[in-house]
């Protein structure tokens, strides 16, 4: 590998790591609310306060990254490294979010010097945003599957513990990089459409990221590594479609073409016919396919033709980030919610089959209770009625019991997989509501 | 004429997501409904039962059916809310329920069992007297600790 190259991968990579945060955790979130004891909307501050600190610093970071790239990448990576050194050692929860705002902070300063950097090595603001956008879609889409295998392997600390050297190890690129100058000139205002346009997409994209691990994990209990593994299928699909993106078309038709995708991923998401792993398959590819197209399309087309690049690219950090914020704020609620009620729903559902079962009289209040016993166990996620059964299938009126405990998962998995459908539903319209600025901003430079 | 590849992936675009879309409709994608719960105002069917197990189960089913029925709850809710203290207060909360309003639907609810149980021959005018009576006077929370306890009682 030529020292360009390996200096772009080691900037990409930098790139990556700190736009993975936005949602490497998610599938850690259940672990850290039973480690710090702390309700539902509490831990999702989480993943919001990241995301929102980097919506909040990312257009200040980028203005002083401007007139030091190198130094700025320096500094922002060794304030991201120990922060994520602090949130895994964090003894209260109100360290971790304090660590999570510091890590989102160092990470803005990165990623908007890091435009700066790849343009140096690569030579070429065309190549440099391509690379820099490229990146940032990777990261982001590989987050969810590279958190859930670190949280099953090694607890959710490790995923903090492993970004720490990962991160330190991209200074490397620095080495045998002269001197970046800073870029002169005034700085041009923001390309509105396109930010606009990255702002709903993301929104809809936290939907993706979001919403099918907590339906995987919390709805239909798959374990953390496995929902990694299932929700990789996006990012696969991403790097196709980033692949075949130059026969698609120009940066506006490609973000068009790929905000139709996700818009339609998002609502066949929303339409599952049943539960099950394969049915999210299609719709993963389509949403994949449509980020891969989409968010490069889009965030080059905010830099086209403007200078200087990190400020812009700043833009469209803040932009994508607060998009992610609005996607969270908007759609919890609505999924907690119906969540809720579909699972009052399914337990009523559950005792009347209980109730009205042929399993034997005196064995059903017992039975009634030890499936209530894990309802309260499952403390507000989907429970696992198995071990209510375990030993009751064994025995006598095995057959009977299977029957029964068949018809109670059938009927949480429904309920559970209904219980999302609404916030993909609301999140496949935010992704088709960015086709109206996409199109408008055909009359903006860069076209 | 050959047609510009922007309208062309737009196109193909729009033809796989509404295509996948529909497709999951045709399966189903919208047909959730959570299976119903019986109304426990209506007369309950009573099994033929084959010995004292299925005998106390009817009677329980029946009481539950009952008592949920004054309450304006499902049977299945008040199974629900029987679980815990915590459960039950919620449950007379969302209700708008006092403790002697829950006194006086389990009463109902026995006095139901009873009406059930005679009508299915399962017991005769005689005892059915008698167990009346005692529905009417059986300390109220004496029947709701062993609704509670009942597993415990169970072999």
């Amino acid at each position: 590998m030529g020292r360009r190259r390996l200096q772009s991968a080691l900037v990409g990579l930098a790139i990556g790591v700190v736009l993975a945060d936005s949602s490497v955790v998610t599938l850690a979130l259940p672990d850290i609310l039973a480690r710090f004891d702390v309700e539902v909307p509490t831990v999702a501050w989480v993943l919001t306060s990241f995301n929102l600190l980097l919506a909040l610093t990312a257009v200040p970071a980028a203005y002083a990254a401007r007139r030091r790239p190198k130094a700025a990448f320096a500094a922002g990576t060794l304030v991201f490294a120990g922060a994520s050194i602090l949130c895994a050692l964090a003894p209260a929860f109100a360290v971790l979010v304090a660590g999570r705002c510091v890590q989102a902070v160092g990470g803005a300063l990165v990623v908007c010097a890091a435009l700066d950097l790849l343009l140096a090595v690569l030579g070429s603001d065309a190549r440099a945003a391509a690379t820099w956008a490229a990146a940032g879609v990777l990261g982001a889409a590989l987050g969810p599957a590279v958190g859930g295998v670190l949280t099953q392997l090694a607890g959710w600390e490790s995923i903090f513990l492993a970004q720490a050297p990962l991160a330190l190890a991209t200074l490397a690129g620095l080495a045998g990089l002269g001197a970046v100058a800073a870029v002169p000139g005034d700085v041009g205002r923001p390309h509105v459409a396109a930010n606009a346009a990255l702002l709903l997409v993301s929104g809809a994209l936290a939907a993706a990221l979001f919403l099918l691990v907590i339906l995987l994990v919390n709805g239909w209990r798959l374990e953390p590594a496995v929902a990694g593994l299932v929700v990789t299928v996006m990012p696969a699909a991403a790097i196709v479609a980033g692949r075949l993106a130059p026969r698609v078309g120009g940066p506006v038709v490609r973000a068009a073409t790929g905000a139709i995708l996700i818009g339609g991923g998002l609502a066949a998401l929303a339409f599952l016919p049943h539960a099950g792993v394969a049915w999210t398959v299609p719709p993963q590819i389509l949403v994949g396919a449509g980020l891969g197209l989409a968010l490069s399309a889009l965030t080059e087309h905010a830099l086209a033709g403007r200078s200087p690049q990190a400020v812009h690219g700043g833009w469209t950090i803040a932009s994508r980030h607060a998009g992610v914020v609005l996607g969270l704020l908007l759609l919890t609620p609505i999924f907690t919610a119906s969540l809720d009620r579909n699972q009052d729903e399914a337990l009523a559902a559950a005792t009347a089959a209980v109730l009205d079962s042929k399993v034997p009289p005196l064995d059903k209040l017992r039975l009634a209770q030890d499936v209530l016993a894990e309802v309260d166990r499952a403390e507000g996620r989907v429970p696992d009625v198995g071990p209510a059964f375990a030993e009751r299938v064994e025995g006598e009126s095995g057959d009977e019991y299977r029957g029964l405990w068949a018809e109670i998962e059938d009927q949480l998995d429904r309920a559970a997989t209904n219980a999302f459908s609404s916030s993909f539903l609301v999140s496949s319209l935010l992704a088709l509501a960015a086709l109206v600025p996409i199109g408008l901003s055909r009359g903006e430079v860069g076209v | 004429m050959r047609r510009p590849a922007g309208a062309v992936s737009l196109a193909v675009a729009a033809a796989a997501a509404v295509g996948l879309v529909v497709v999951y409709l045709a399966l189903g994608g919208a047909s959730y409904e959570p299976a119903g719960v019986a109304d426990p105002c209506a007369s309950r069917a009573w099994r033929e039962p084959s010995g004292t197990a299925e005998s106390i189960e009817q009677v329980v089913l029946s009481t539950a059916d009952g008592t949920a029925c004054s309450l304006g709850a499902s049977r299945e809710e008040l199974i629900l809310a029987l679980r815990s203290g915590d459960s039950l207060s919620a449950f007379a909360r969302e209700h708008g329920i006092s403790d002697d309003e829950v006194e006086e639907a389990v009463r109902a609810g026995l006095l139901r069992a009873v009406d059930d149980a005679e009508q299915a021959d399962a017991i005769d005018a005689a005892v059915a007297g008698l167990l009346r009576g005692a529905a009417e006077r059986l300390p109220i929370s004496l029947v709701l600790d062993l609704i509670r306890g009942a597993s415990s009682l169970l072999p």
